[in-house]
């Protein structure tokens, strides 16, 4: 599944370089912010806040966000046809296709990123423990589900309204901002915390709240919201899925 | 010999919302004016195994919504549809291992890799054992001559090899029939006449059905013995494509080489006419309803001082048009 991505390594490396990138310059800015404020806001300290944010950026290397950007050029360019002429099952496919497009990057952002940060911020305690890293396990693969859900039936709305960007970015940025990408989830207001915690788009992320003192405490109910948006989205999805291969349409035919 | 394909009062309808004049945005969004287009208008035929049918028609005229319904891509809107025993509609997957498809502007191969490594992936899709796989492509790489550029990525192929791979890559599971829509579309003359022969020997060596739509008149002619000819979603003719000429257009062309030129034209019976009149030579056409051929060849040659004489049916592509325009005509 990923040797289209590796075969040109130069790809890989560019897209691993630009998350680290990203995550750097973030985590560079946050270092002053924690530094000024004797590195405690809102109880957590510089290193929490930088393992959440950098969890995140790992885990939006799997770049399962462009599911739904595939499908739609897919359904506009007509290649959809391609696939539905074969003996798979088209969603499946595109879904095992993109775990495969971003799994290399996932890993080597993770891999190296973890001794990177471990190198300059070390690991906080929440971190040390069995328990973080089965919850970890469990709720990194429910962070999969639920979010091949979400853009899975963001991409099959392609097959109703052709064009699906601008609904795609609202709800890409709802998952970058409620995920905790551009500020840990911790630090977020009551209110902005609670949509984070209840939304499907925040929920997609729970990943990012691990390392923090609370999940101790709330990680059953956090998995629960989980498990309850992915039942949700499964069965939106295959309803849609059913009723999407109808309205195949493709041009030229 | 029981037909492999049977299609009876297929019928396919798109709708699509049209934007109401004069109407407000919401109005327009939730109450939108639908309109119908019928692609597909209660089309029957059947195909037998091992022939090779051309499915032609003008731009529009429903040939490749046919070939998507038969392959399951598309729901008819009514009517049935049986290939190799199954419904296409209900039964996709498992047709989808006993066909192949070759759609001529979308590629199925995967760009960035190597040739190869879409002939492997297709092999596991399809459900061949590694030992298949290895064999069938072997087969494959010989019979389509595709060694030369088997490891190279397929976005650096020529369109003429690129093609030649796609048909090889749609063969890989040895499919009963082989649909393809307009494959040799931008193609030079060599690389056209290559993949001709490529599709009959494939077609004389594992009796592979072809099922091809095609706007070149060289793939009906020299690759497939029967046509179907669809126009405004309706079959207007469906033959054996050497009949297409005599049963279509009544009329045969006579070129007279002349000895000397004439300074005037004589007045040519009813049923023969000048298509030209050239220094040394002029073409007559002769209406078959009125003249055989030797009876106008009677009625003219007392005109003309003839040095030769040259007989033949109009090319393919005029029976064709005049087809086209025909039922155009007549709608």
């Amino acid at each position: 599944m990923f040797k289209d991505r590796i075969h040109y390594p130069g790809r890989l490396v560019a897209d691993v370089m630009s998350t680290i990138a990203r995550c750097g310059v973030t985590l560079i800015l946050y270092s002053y912010i924690f530094k000024n404020r004797n590195n405690d806001i809102n109880g957590i300290t510089f290193q929490v806040a930088a393992w959440s944010m950098f969890l995140y950026f790992a885990f939006m290397n799997l770049r399962l966000r462009y599911l739904a950007t595939t499908i739609m050029d897919n359904v506009k360019s007509g290649t959809v046809e391609n696939l539905f002429a074969k003996p798979v099952n088209y969603l499946m496919y595109r879904i095992w296709w993109q775990i495969g497009q971003g799994l290399y990057s996932f890993l080597i952002v993770l891999i190296f990123g973890s001794v990177a940060l471990w190198f300059f911020v070390g690991i906080p305690d929440t971190m040390s423990s069995a328990f973080f890293i089965v919850t970890l396990a469990i709720v990194f693969l429910l962070s999969i589900l639920l979010s091949i859900g979400i853009y899975a039936a963001v991409g099959l709305l392609a097959f109703w309204i052709e064009d699906i960007k601008p609904l795609f970015w609202i709800i890409d940025k709802s998952v970058m901002i409620l995920g905790g990408s551009y500020l840990p989830v911790a630090l977020f207001p009551t209110l902005i915390y609670s949509i984070a915690v209840w939304s499907p788009f925040g929920a997609s992320q729970f990943i990012t709240h691990t390392v923090y003192e609370s999940w101790k405490t709330n990680y059953l109910e956090m998995l629960g919201i989980q498990a309850a948006w992915i039942i949700i989205f499964f069965i939106l999805v295959a309803i849609m899925f059913k009723k999407a291969h109808k309205r195949v349409s493709v041009n030229g035919g | 010999m029981d037909p492999i394909i049977r299609v009876s009062g297929l019928s396919k309808i798109f709708s699509f919302p049209v934007k109401k004049e004069g109407v407000g945005f919401f109005r327009n969004l939730f109450e939108p004016e639908i309109r119908e287009v019928k692609a597909v208008d209660n089309v029957s035929f059947t195909v037998k195994a091992g022939e090779r049918i051309a499915f032609i028609g003008p731009n529009g005229a429903g040939k490749s919504t046919t070939i998507k319904m038969l392959t399951g891509i598309l729901f008819p809107t009514s009517g049935s549809i049986t290939v190799l025993g199954l419904d296409p509609s209900k039964d996709r997957k498992r047709l989808a291992y006993q066909i192949g498809t070759v759609f001529g502007q979308r590629s199925q191969l995967f760009p960035n890799l190597p040739l190869m490594d879409s002939f492997e992936f297709f092999g596991v899709m399809y459900d061949l054992s590694k030992e298949e796989i290895k064999r069938r492509s072997a087969e494959l790489v010989e019979q389509f001559n595709l060694s030369d550029f088997i490891d190279q990525p397929v976005r650096k192929l020529s369109l003429g090899q690129r093609m030649r791979a796609e048909v090889a890559a749609s063969l890989i599971h040895k499919p009963k029939i082989i649909f393809l829509d307009e494959p040799t579309i931008g193609l030079d003359v060599v690389a056209k006449k290559a993949f001709r022969e490529l599709l009959i020997a494939i077609n004389q060596k594992e009796n592979t059905t072809i099922f091809l739509t095609s706007h070149d008149v060289g793939d009906i002619e020299s690759l497939c013995e029967r046509t179907v000819v669809i126009n405004y979603g309706n079959i207007v003719a469906d033959m054996a494509t050497s009949e297409l000429s005599t049963s279509y257009v009544h009329e045969k062309y006579i070129d007279l080489i002349l000895e000397k030129e004439l300074m005037e034209y004589p007045t040519l019976p009813e049923g023969i006419t000048y298509v030209s009149q050239e220094s040394g030579k002029v073409t007559l056409s002769v209406d078959l309803h009125a003249y055989s051929v030797s009876d106008a060849l009677q009625k003219v040659l007392p005109f003309f001082s003839v040095a030769d004489i040259n007989v033949y049916t109009v090319d393919l592509e005029t029976v064709i048009r005049e087809m086209y325009e025909t039922t155009k005509v007549s709608r």
